[in-house]
């Protein structure tokens, strides 16, 4: 059995936390506390360390799920989960363009620590004031439609979306791999990142 | 009544300054906004409250799968000394930082003295504190 690490990551609110329960094999492990900030006037509850869940995926492979806090005083943790990760996924709030820079600024700082196969969720995208996905990609620092990453409108309570959202990022991590094992002599199996 | 901040902060720093070996203290919500603190320089009152809230949650959360009942405190212990979370009220984490030549027992005592006086500030039961 493989074990692909997965972190789902995104602003306040995005659904991190909805998406890993909604498909999560495994009671997930929550650490959600009420939330005191200025979240807590459209939610009640905010994830302060992480969320953990767990799918098997096909016959071998068992994706271990991490959600991020989404708020920036919690960056220890983005931190502490990225840099063992083997995917991610970066949720944004399609109606929330208040949150796109939090977004891209929470993009720069995986970037910046791992260089690892990425998917643009966009959650509420059946929002009346949800913006057109071009739009937002435009605004999280991606203006051509080359060289940006894979993105899919995603709803985080509905499983069949969810599953949509995680073959699409194994996807684009097979095609990586794959890349990188004919562009150098240098092979990077499945186990040997681990 | 309202919270005095101003008492909480008077607290804490009488907490560190009077109980050997405290380096710092702090009090801040579950979900990691600082309350007040009493901290070494250098050291960023912000992220020590999301830290704390993390750890103290992360604890629980351990304390909870794992079978060890309610969570009294969550100790790091270092090289440099010890960091200990205790939950103070349903609103409010409490934090202390002690050198390593801190002895655990009286630390435990005192934690528990202050922690009753936060909580009485934190609910607004306090006397006003005699400076």
């Amino acid at each position: 059995m493989e074990i692909m690490r997965i972190v789902v990551t995104g602003p306040v609110g995005a659904g991190k936390s909805s998406f890993i329960r909604t498909i999560s094999e495994i009671d997930v492990v929550d650490t959600d506390r009420k939330a005191t900030d200025e979240t807590a006037a459209w939610k009640t509850k905010t994830t302060v360390a992480m969320d953990f869940g767990r799918l098997h995926f096909g016959k071998d492979v068992a994706l271990h799920l991490y959600g991020t806090p989404g708020q920036e005083r919690f960056d220890f943790m983005w931190d502490m989960l990225i840099r063992k990760a083997h995917a991610f996924i970066l949720l944004v709030s399609s109606h929330r363009p208040q949150d796109f820079r939090a977004a891209r600024r929470i993009l720069a700082f995986m970037r910046h620590r791992a260089s690892i196969p990425m998917l643009i969720g966009l959650s509420h995208a059946d929002n009346p004031a949800a913006w057109p996905m071009d739009a937002i990609l435009l605004a999280l620092g991606y203006p051509s439609s080359h060289h940006r990453p894979p993105a899919v409108s995603v709803n985080a309570l509905e499983p069949a979306s969810v599953v949509n959202a995680l073959a699409a990022l194994i996807e684009a991590y097979a095609r990586d791999k794959w890349q990188n094992s004919t562009d150098s002599i240098k092979m990077h199996s499945f186990s040997g990142v681990m | 009544m309202a919270i005095d901040v101003t008492k909480l902060e008077v607290l804490l720093q009488q907490f560190v300054a009077n109980v050997s070996h405290v380096q710092g203290a702090a009090v801040v919500s579950p979900d990691g906004l600082a309350l007040a603190s009493s901290l070494p320089s250098g050291m960023d009152e912000e992220r020590v409250a999301a830290m704390s809230a993390a750890m103290l949650s992360l604890g629980e959360r351990i304390g909870r799968e794992l079978k060890r009942g309610e969570i009294a405190r969550v100790l790091v212990e270092g090289e440099q000394g010890y960091g200990i979370l205790t939950s103070c009220t349903e609103e409010a984490v409490f934090l202390i930082l002690a050198d390593h030549d801190a002895k655990l027992g009286i630390i435990n005592l005192e934690i528990k003295n202050v922690v009753g006086e936060i909580r009485k500030q934190l609910l607004g039961l306090a006397q006003p504190v005699g400076l």
